[in-house]
């Protein structure tokens, strides 16, 4: 087991740079997950780590083996690695077995027979596979061929474990399995890992800390409830849970809080920690969840605002109603268990818990 | 590379002499029939000789010559003529037969596909026996309506024939347009209101210009290194054309004219290289065409109505009359002491051409050596093939781009221009005498003229195959050489048998480099029709063919049968 450092990463395609400048320390046991859209750069950092791409700058170093260092020309060939990669594919040998597919690395390691065989059961036990080692690939589920493929990987003990997507290929029921055993098996082996996906639950789910990237830069790291609660920025609130977004302007600054006048003329007490300038444009940002439909006759006061808005759709989509807004020309959506009657609905957001982005999007909450 | 301190001790990795011995046995392979060539049409006296001058003297006797600027014209308009013939046929079958509900369309393709896999040195013999001026058609003609309207000697009669050898390539690659365009389209014209020709003549027949235009590129290209036809007829007739000037000018007459003939050949390289150019221009273009990649849904086939079976006829008609018949009646010749409509059958069948054929040890040799070039010939190129496969499509070997291009030059080279450079490269070296008169300069010359076919049968197959299951043993400690050896090669094994079984063929029907390069002892069947032709012992001409013919068709239909190998589309 081992840390993860990467430092100044970049990795161009032509003109394009797919890694920009990222740098990442992942302690020893640490799982760390990269997170964001497709083409956001985390599958090439994910590929620059195991050694199956060489970015162009940056120093990459495993428990102090130097993996990558552009400015001493030293690059690592996949095999000296020691890394251990769960492709999103699964990558299982169709012309081998369960039981070759897992004996593979340790028959490249020169292990003896016997000792071979003990660990290839071990291991096939631990992901509960062992009845399923004479099988080949296309005779296993979606589910137990990512099982195999973890066992593969784990079998050798690599250094650190890198997993790429490896729910992606599965059906939603079966990720939800997999993804809580997942979990346990995780916090059982303590390893070094490093974690892709484009799936906000399972990275608020398993990770100890998630890095949010954006068009190959890191756009925030924190720990998962850090992201969720304060992002740094909207791209960042937006791609993690959904989010309403609402241009404003600053009509009002007060002790911890601003008044925020929309395009319509409402207004909206939003509580701050370094207020934006009078006048100034931002967008406030807030969870759906965060708010709900008013009852009759209440009024905003200390806690929260009342704003009122145009009904454009409603949707039951069990259990619950989700209804489409318009407030002075930006859409909203909110969910409620009582779809509102009228044309016009009046909600209520709470003075904590709203983020305010200035317009060029710095972080203002 | 320095590993650093405290990474592992630098070592050259196992995959690097492997690689560079690849691709330096491949430049070599492909260059040392080119600069010889190149190197003889500077030269005023055989290449071998000591006291060979630079000059470019040959340029201006290659002008000079009697008749060249005739030579020029005629090799043009054969393959003109050829490729006109060979887009007509090809062009129409690709609609009837993959678009339509014409009965019995799919064993119509198969019959018309059939002469791409013999040699159009066959199937003029084929020809000869049924439209020649003895032929069997010819003469049943004649005794009902007097002298028959065609002859093959001539321009017309020999595009006829290399136009139907090589409309299945038109047919082809039609056929795979068709088959990936989006059917929709078509769909959304009927619906709109245009009725079956309609549609076919503004939608269909339009989307499938791209796939006209290369395939055309692509048989003009085959019409000019065209040897066999002219060759057969052209000659006879007084029609030369530019491979029967080069065949009659090398080293197979018995006054070479080394110079003349490095700088035609030299000149037909420079052409041919700007066709494949051309060619590879006009494939970008399709790619562009084509709209959706690998759609399963089946176009749905245009009703013929009315004319389903007048249709039906007229096909049935062409793959007899261009194909069925004159194999069918080559293949009887051979059985046969003479044939013709006046004498019944049954008085001339024998297997005296058999006989004649093994017992005269010429022609035994002929048949074996045409099995061991092929099969253990087309088994070393299958694997130099493989490796170069994996190399380019599966390594970081840093020349793996410059690797593909010269791999796949061959291409431009033309049959009789790679059997002329071999011969040369050859008398060069000295040391190398032994190989010059045995079959394996056959097996080497033959082996670099198809690393293109068999990367072609290898790659898309290949490409198939996942990265992630390389890179996966990659990762997890296996080097380039054991990945490529545990994964890559087992998963390989259908495409290198398709492999196998292209060159297998190839091999076995390749003639135009071989009558350069073969000395006594070293003839192949290809050589010794032509050589047998030339004496006129049409029996045995037929039995050889025959041999070839039935070898063929057993090996495509075991390839197919046992290993469900696809060998086109």
């Amino acid at each position: 087991m081992a840390d993860l450092l990467i430092e100044g990463l970049v990795k161009r395609f032509g003109e394009v740079r797919a890694v920009d400048d990222v740098s990442i320390h992942v302690a020893d046991g640490e799982f760390v997950t990269l997170l964001g859209p497709s083409g956001c750069g985390k599958s090439t950092t994910l590929a620059a780590v195991a050694g199956l791409d060489r970015p162009d700058e940056g120093r990459i170093l495993v428990g102090g083996k130097t993996y990558f260092d552009s400015t001493r020309g030293i690059y690592l060939p996949p095999e000296a690695r020691g890394c251990g990669l769960v492709f999103q594919s699964y990558a299982l040998w169709p012309h081998m077995t369960v039981f070759d597919n897992v004996v593979f690395p340790l028959t490249l390691r020169k292990v003896n027979a016997a000792e071979r065989r003990r660990r290839v059961a071990e291991v096939l036990a631990l992901v509960e596979m062992e009845r399923f080692a004479d099988r080949y690939p296309h005779m296993l589920s979606g589910g137990q061929q990512q099982r195999v493929a973890l066992a593969r990987t784990l079998v050798y003990q690599p250094s650190i474990l890198l997993l790429d997507e490896p729910l992606s290929n599965l059906d939603a029921k079966l990720r939800d399995r997999a993804r809580t055993w997942l979990a346990e098996l995780r916090t059982r082996l303590g390893l070094t890992t490093i974690y892709v996906t484009h799936d906000q639950i399972e990275a608020l789910s398993l990770s100890d800390r998630i890095v949010v990237m954006n068009s190959g830069r890191i756009a925030q790291l924190g720990a998962p409830q850090e992201i969720y609660e304060k992002p740094s920025d909207p791209f960042v609130a937006d791609f993690i849970g959904t989010t309403n977004f609402l241009p404003a302007k600053v009509a009002d600054r007060g002790a911890g809080s601003v008044s925020l006048e929309l395009g319509d003329g409402q207004r909206i007490e939003v509580a701050v920690e370094r207020a934006p300038d009078q006048g100034a444009r931002v967008t406030l940002a807030f969870r759906p969840e965060q708010m709900r439909v008013a009852s009759d006759g209440e009024t905003t006061n200390g806690e929260g605002s009342i704003v009122e808005a145009r009904v454009v759709t409603r949707s039951y989509i069990g259990g619950r109603w989700q209804v489409g807004l318009d407030l002075g020309g930006g859409p909203l959506r909110l969910e409620t268990e009582t779809p509102p009657a009228g044309d016009t609905v009046r909600f209520w957001l709470p003075r904590d818990g709203g983020i305010v982005f200035r317009e060029n999007n710095r972080v203002a909450a | 590379m320095d590993a650093g301190a405290d990474a592992a001790p630098a070592r050259m990795p196992r995959e690097v002499p492997i690689q560079y011995a690849t691709a330096l046995l491949v430049v070599v392979l492909v260059v040392a029939p080119l600069l010889p060539v190149l190197y003889q049409s500077l030269l005023d006296s055989a290449l071998y000789d000591d006291e060979a001058r630079l000059t470019l003297g040959n340029f201006v006797r290659l002008a000079q010559t009697d008749g060249f600027a005739r030579i020029l014209w005629n090799t043009f308009l054969l393959a003109a003529l050829t490729t006109l013939v060979a887009q007509f046929f090809g062009t129409i079958a690709a609609v009837l037969f993959g678009r339509t509900d014409l009965p019995g369309a799919r064993v119509l393709g198969e019959l018309f596909l059939w002469p791409l896999y013999l040699s159009a040195l066959v199937l003029s013999f084929g020809w000869y026996t049924i439209y020649g001026p003895a032929g069997y058609v010819t003469l049943f003609w004649q005794s009902l309506f007097g002298d028959a309207p065609w002859n093959l000697y001539s321009l017309g009669g020999m595009a006829m024939i290399a136009g139907v050898s090589q409309a299945p390539l038109a047919y082809l690659y039609c056929l795979s347009s068709a088959g990936m365009t989006d059917p929709t389209l078509e769909e959304a014209a009927r619906v709109s209101g245009a009725g079956t020709f309609r549609t076919l003549w503004r939608v269909t027949l339009p989307l499938m210009l791209p796939a006209i235009a290369y395939s055309a590129v692509l048989n003009f290209t085959i019409g000019l290194e065209l040897l066999s036809v002219p060759l057969i007829f052209g000659e006879p007739a007084g029609i030369n054309v530019l491979t029967t000037f080069l065949f009659n000018v090398s080293a197979t007459s018995p006054r070479p004219d080394h110079g003349l003939a490095a700088t035609a050949a030299a000149l037909m390289l420079v052409v041919i290289c700007f066709l494949v150019w051309l060619q590879g221009r006009l494939l970008g273009n399709t790619r562009r065409f084509v709209t959706l990649g690998g759609k399963a849904t089946r176009p749905r086939p245009f009703r013929l109505g009315g004319l389903r079976w007048p249709l039906f006829a007229a096909a049935l008609l062409y793959v007899v009359l261009t194909g069925v018949a004159p194999i069918s009646m080559l293949i009887l010749r051979a059985f046969t002491s003479f044939l013709s409509p006046m004498i019944p059958l049954a008085e001339v069948l024998t297997f005296d051409n058999f006989t004649a054929l093994m017992n005269e040890p010429i022609y035994a040799r002929a048949v074996t050596n045409s099995f061991v070039v092929s099969v253990v010939g087309a088994a070393i190129a299958t694997a130099l093939i493989g490796m170069v496969a994996l190399i380019v499509h599966r390594s970081e070997f840093r020349f793996r781009t410059p690797l593909h291009y010269v791999a796949l030059f061959p291409r431009a080279v033309p049959g009789v221009v790679a059997g002329i450079g071999f011969f040369y490269a050859f008398a060069l070296l000295p040391g190398l005498g032994g190989i010059r008169n045995s079959i394996w300069i056959l097996v080497i010359a033959f082996t670099m003229r198809f690393i293109p076919a068999g990367l072609g049968a290898v790659a898309p197959m290949l490409l198939q195959v996942s990265p992630d299951l390389d890179r996966s043993a990659r990762v997890q400690g296996a080097d380039w050489w054991t990945a490529t050896r545990r994964i890559m090669m087992p998963l390989m094994r259908p495409a290198l048998v398709a492999c196998y079984t292209i060159l297998f063929i190839s091999f076995f029907k390749e003639y135009a480099t071989a009558i350069f390069l073969f000395a006594p002892g070293s003839e192949v069947i290809g050589t010794a029709l032509l050589q047998t032709w030339v004496q006129g012992e049409v029996g045995v001409v037929a039995g050889l063919a025959a041999i070839q013919v039935a070898v063929i068709a057993v090996c495509i239909t075991t390839a197919r049968a046992i290993f469900g190998v696809k060998l086109h589309g």
